[in-house]
């Protein structure tokens, strides 16, 4: 799966320096983490039940608070290990810090994806791949959920373990999944599209993804806690049942800190990197549509993340050091959790949301062959959504029992989103207008995803109305809404974006044939598992429910095995994308035609982007246009229309 | 040519239209009306459902016919008409959903109202969840002693506007009758309402619908709807029952806290969370019974984890009630053989 990174002569990459025996067990690296991650689970143990013993507090071994140290502690010597604060760490000690000669640029073999990097290209690498990982991981899981619920009555699992995997499934889709996978596609395409060298803060960079695994095994490993298994209250882990869990819910506090520090650091380097790494010429109102989705990404991401950080402490402190937030009887307020949590996880949605409709302007853009729909609008809609975002929280607490003059005010911003959303929506339609249109998977599932993400809308809708909401509230219907706004909405975009910019990724061309194959699959499957949810959601079938009443018996089971042949379609995917890494025929640099910058430069990319830096004279889009250009690279210009290398044997559709 | 191709995506539009219509006319999507704010909800349902019909019917028209007319032929190297945007048509795009979602705004505001509208003089019943049972008292209804009627399915009288004041002992569940459409989550610490106004006779489920741990989807009751005669009968049996003691109650208590957890085929519960009594109880004296009821830790069958039962029946149950369920529960195991 190696990929070689083009080298050029003027960059020579230097080897790490030379290193002994001893050095090589305290040299930055796997062996380092191997001993200093047991070590700090040691030291861990010892302060807890040193402190305990000190302080006379009995039992000495308390698992909650050994599970609190130990989450916090033996990452961050793992972090240690394997180099992550390496030249902080000389610098704050004072021992000289070794310059960066970019020499950890670049990826030569597959085991340098296993290092520290700072290349936001390899970075990007790391993150889709990770996060691909979590995705299967947590789709499995959703399998053996419909497994079970084939049938009404309980077959496979018991309502603990089932109760486990909605909750596991959700959070790392969610934190594991969605949301670094559009880091990880915006880290590797964010500086080639702005003309950067790399991001603003490579090493800042480094340590954002190395967070994610440790987040990630960390929920996973919550399967392992004795007595009770992985955390059960679903992702929104609401008081006062998240409070009375057994002890694998502290995985899923102490996992979304981990996740959600990921997702701060990231978010600061892109918009640190867009506002000023942007090359001379590129205004914001030149900026791709994506990178504007990134930006108002980034910025819901460093307003909102602390928000649900905050929520899951509340929680850590009620059962570790005996607070009571949310205990009634003691002054707590349980509503208050609903509304800390939902002031992110709202925004979250748009979290996942915005940088897929960045993904789907470009990629509908280039495949349409025209320039994007109304540029100015688009980018303002994506500006209004993300204020409008912060107003909308409490429409998840309709029949909360929050105060309910509050539902009101809620249910008309909620509703005013739609008018943002559906410019978007209608801007997309109106590029297909008069274009022409080439099908190839990317596009694929582009168009997929305007047209599910409508259903998702609408669905939003209903649930935007206070008394529908009231009625449909915590049912199916609202499964069904979040799949289409979630799988529908970002997946698709997801799988557009990776199938769109893997040529450039990897340097090969995926096999387009699969691809549709892929599409095709995911789209009939998805539509037959999510849309008959409507249905029994409506009817009175609630969710997060191993068991339900016989009546709901043949849909569940339609919707069981439609669903497994949607997990199937993976398969397909993931197929897809190990033999092409390997085996694929070697991309061009501009399969698609593209005019934005990451494709003006050869797939993959040099080591530092670009070997001179590109003067942006114009809009991005400028497809049909004669004579209008993006950029002048190297003295040339970045001709419309005009394919540099065609590439018709690609697109044969 | 243009004329033509408006045409054309009108058509496609329409018959997009026409199918989502049937699908949404002939297809049941809503239970039956069991209340007056079914009748208030399904309206704006509705309403909403016109409005997004026609919307998906546009979409659908303008993405199929581009799909059908702007399709490239293989290796087509041309690009699209250079179109950069239509200032009249993003207003008409802008405002027109402006327009729509106000009018949806101001209806559901208006029907909200409506739907927790209620006359000053109404009946009161206070539901009060826990892990993972309901139990509806009826304040207005006094008992011998003083102590107001309760009750572990929820039996009201048709018509009659109801205020359900609802609490929890526990974590949050949600109180659902997905017939009377209304829905209102059970919050420890606070007291939360609904008003339910019943319509239809006959029997509907009590659902649970917040996350509330093991016992979730067993979380169920029922909700009987009785004339005006009958709801009095129900009453006037509730009070003999109370009256004439102990050893009759074991049912009704059984049904109305143990029988989501626990099958029982004596009873008629089905209940999965806990182990089924049918298989344990035979062979069990009193006392065994009576500390697997208030000291449920203190042997936990095999296959079920601690903590899941709650650890309050003691408390809350009076000494009168334990011996009845007992009684009965030794009854019921014996009977069964």
């Amino acid at each position: 799966m190696a990929v070689e990174t083009r080298e050029h002569e003027e960059h020579a990459v230097q080897g790490p320096p030379p290193r002994g025996g001893r050095r090589y067990l305290t040299g930055a690296g796997w062996l380092r983490a191997a001993w200093l991650a047991p070590l700090a689970f040691g030291l861990a143990t010892l302060l807890v039940i040193g402190a305990r013993a000190a302080l006379g507090y009995s039992p000495l071994w308390e698992l909650p608070v050994l599970i609190a140290a130990w989450t916090v502690l033996v990452p961050v010597a793992f972090l240690a290990g394997i180099g992550g604060f390496d030249y902080w760490a000389y610098w704050i000690s004072g021992r000289p810090s070794r310059p960066e000669d970019h020499s950890g640029h670049g990826a030569h073999t597959w085991k340098d994806y296993f290092r520290v990097n700072t290349d936001h290209k390899v970075i990007g690498v790391q993150y889709v791949v990770t996060t691909i990982f979590f995705f299967v991981a947590a789709g499995l899981m959703a399998m053996f959920m419909r497994a079970e619920l084939a049938r009404p009555g309980m077959q496979f699992v018991d309502t603990n373990t089932f109760n486990g995997l909605f909750s596991v499934h959700a959070s790392l889709m969610i934190f594991l999944f969605i949301i670094p996978a559009f880091a990880g596609l915006g880290n590797y395409v964010i500086p080639l599209m702005i003309g950067a060298p790399d991001m603003a803060f490579p090493r800042l960079n480094a340590l954002s993804f190395w967070l994610l695994p440790i987040a990630g095994f960390m929920m996973l490993s919550s399967y392992l806690v004795p007595d009770g298994g992985a955390f059960s209250a679903g992702w929104t882990n609401y008081a006062p049942l998240s409070v009375v869990q057994p002890d694998g819910n502290l995985f899923f506090q102490m996992g979304v800190q981990w996740a959600g520090a990921s997702s701060i650091m990231t978010a600061l380097n892109f918009l640190v990197t867009i506002i000023t790494m942007r090359a001379p010429g590129m205004s914001f109102w030149r900026m791709p549509l994506l990178v504007w989705a990134n930006f108002a990404t980034s910025t819901l991401v460093v307003i909102a993340t602390p928000f649900v950080a905050g929520s899951q402490f509340f929680i850590l402190f009620d059962r570790v050091l005996h607070t009571n937030f949310f205990d009634p009887a003691q002054g707590g307020d349980v509503i208050a959790y609903q509304h800390i949590f939902w002031f992110y996880s709202h925004p979250a949605v748009y979290i996942m949301m915005l940088p897929g409709f960045g993904i789907a302007s470009e990629v509908i853009s280039v495949f349409a062959r025209k320039p994007i729909f109304g540029y100015r609008l688009m980018a303002l809609s994506l500006m209004a959504i993300l204020i409008l975002g912060f107003s909308v929280w409490a429409h998840h607490m309709f029949v909360s029992g929050m105060a309910s003059w509050l539902r009101i005010p809620m249910m008309l911003t909620t509703l005013v989103i739609a008018v943002p959303t559906g410019i978007k929506v209608f801007s997309w339609l109106a590029t297909l207008w008069e274009g022409r249109l080439h099908f190839t998977t990317p596009m694929l599932f582009a168009s997929g995803f305007v047209s599910m993400f409508v259903i998702g809308g609408l669905s939003g809708i209903y649930l935007g109305s206070v008394p529908i909401d009231i009625h449909a509230s915590d049912t199916y219907f609202v499964v069904a809404h979040i799949h289409y706004v979630l799988f529908g909405g970002s997946l698709f975009t997801i799988f557009a974006g990776i199938y769109y910019w893997f040529p450039k990724m990897t340097g090969r061309m995926y096999d387009e044939r699969l691809g549709k194959v892929h599409f095709w699959m995911t789209f009939v499957g998805f539509n037959v598992t999510f849309f008959p949810m409507h249905w029994v959601g409506l009817q009175g079938m609630p969710r997060r429910v191993a068991d339900y009443a016989p009546e709901f018996g043949t849909w569940n089971l339609v919707i069981s095995i439609a669903s497994f042949a949607l997990g199937a379609s993976t398969l397909v995917f993931l197929y897809n994308m190990i033999v092409s890494w390997r085996r694929g025929l070697p991309a061009p640099g501009n399969p698609w035609r593209a005019l934005t910058l990451e494709w003006q430069v050869s797939s993959p990319p040099p080591i530092f982007n670009f070997d001179s830096i590109p003067q942006v004279v114009g809009s991005p889009y400028e497809y049909g246009v004669r004579g209008a250009r993006h950029a002048v690279m190297d003295g040339r210009p970045v001709e419309t229309g005009r394919a540099p290398e065609p590439a018709e044997a690609i697109h044969s559709s | 040519m243009r004329k033509r191709s408006i045409i054309q995506m009108t058509l496609v539009g329409l018959a997009v239209g026409a199918v989502l219509a049937v699908v949404a006319l002939f297809i049941p999507w809503l239970p039956d009306q069991g209340a007056e704010q079914a009748r208030i909800v399904d309206n704006v349902y509705w309403f909403v459902t016109i409005i997004c019909v026609a919307v998906f019917a546009v979409v659908a028209g303008v993405s199929v016919y581009a799909v059908w007319k702007f399709r490239a032929p293989p290796g087509d190297m041309d690009d699209g008409s250079p179109i950069h945007g239509h200032t009249g048509l993003e207003i008409v795009w802008t405002v027109i959903p402006v327009i729509l979602v106000t009018a949806i705004a101001v209806y559901s505001s208006v029907a909200l109202a409506q739907a927790e509208d209620i006359p000053d003089d109404h009946m009161v019943v206070e539901v009060s969840a826990r892990q993972f049972a309901w139990t509806f008292t009826y304040p207005g209804v006094q008992l011998e002693g003083g102590r107001p009627l309760t009750s572990g399915e929820l039996v009201v009288p048709l018509d009659e506007p109801i205020e359900f004041r609802i609490t929890s002992e526990d974590v949050i569940h949600s109180f659902w009758v997905p017939e009377w459409r209304m829905k209102q989550d059970a919050v420890q610490g606070i007291t939360t309402r609904t008003v339910v106004q019943p319509t239809k006779l006959g029997t509907f489920p009590v659902v649970c619908t917040e996350l509330c741990g093991l016992g979730h989807a067993t979380m169920r009751s029922q909700a009987r709807v009785l004339d005006e005669a009958g709801y009095r009968r129900w009453i006037e049996e509730q009070r003999r029952l109370a009256a004439e003691g102990a050893s009759v109650q074991g049912e009704p208590l059984f049904v109305a806290n143990c029988g989501s957890c626990h099958t029982l085929a004596e009873a008629g519960t089905q209940g999965q969370t806990g182990p089924d009594l049918d298989t344990v109880l035979p062979g069990q004296d009193a006392e065994s019974v009576l500390q697997s009821i208030v000291e449920p830790n203190a042997e936990i069958s095999e296959g079920f984890q601690p903590d899941v039962m709650p650890q309050n029946y003691g408390e809350m149950f009076s000494e009168q009630q334990l011996e009845g369920l007992v009684e009965y529960l030794l009854e019921a195991a014996g009977g069964g053989e």
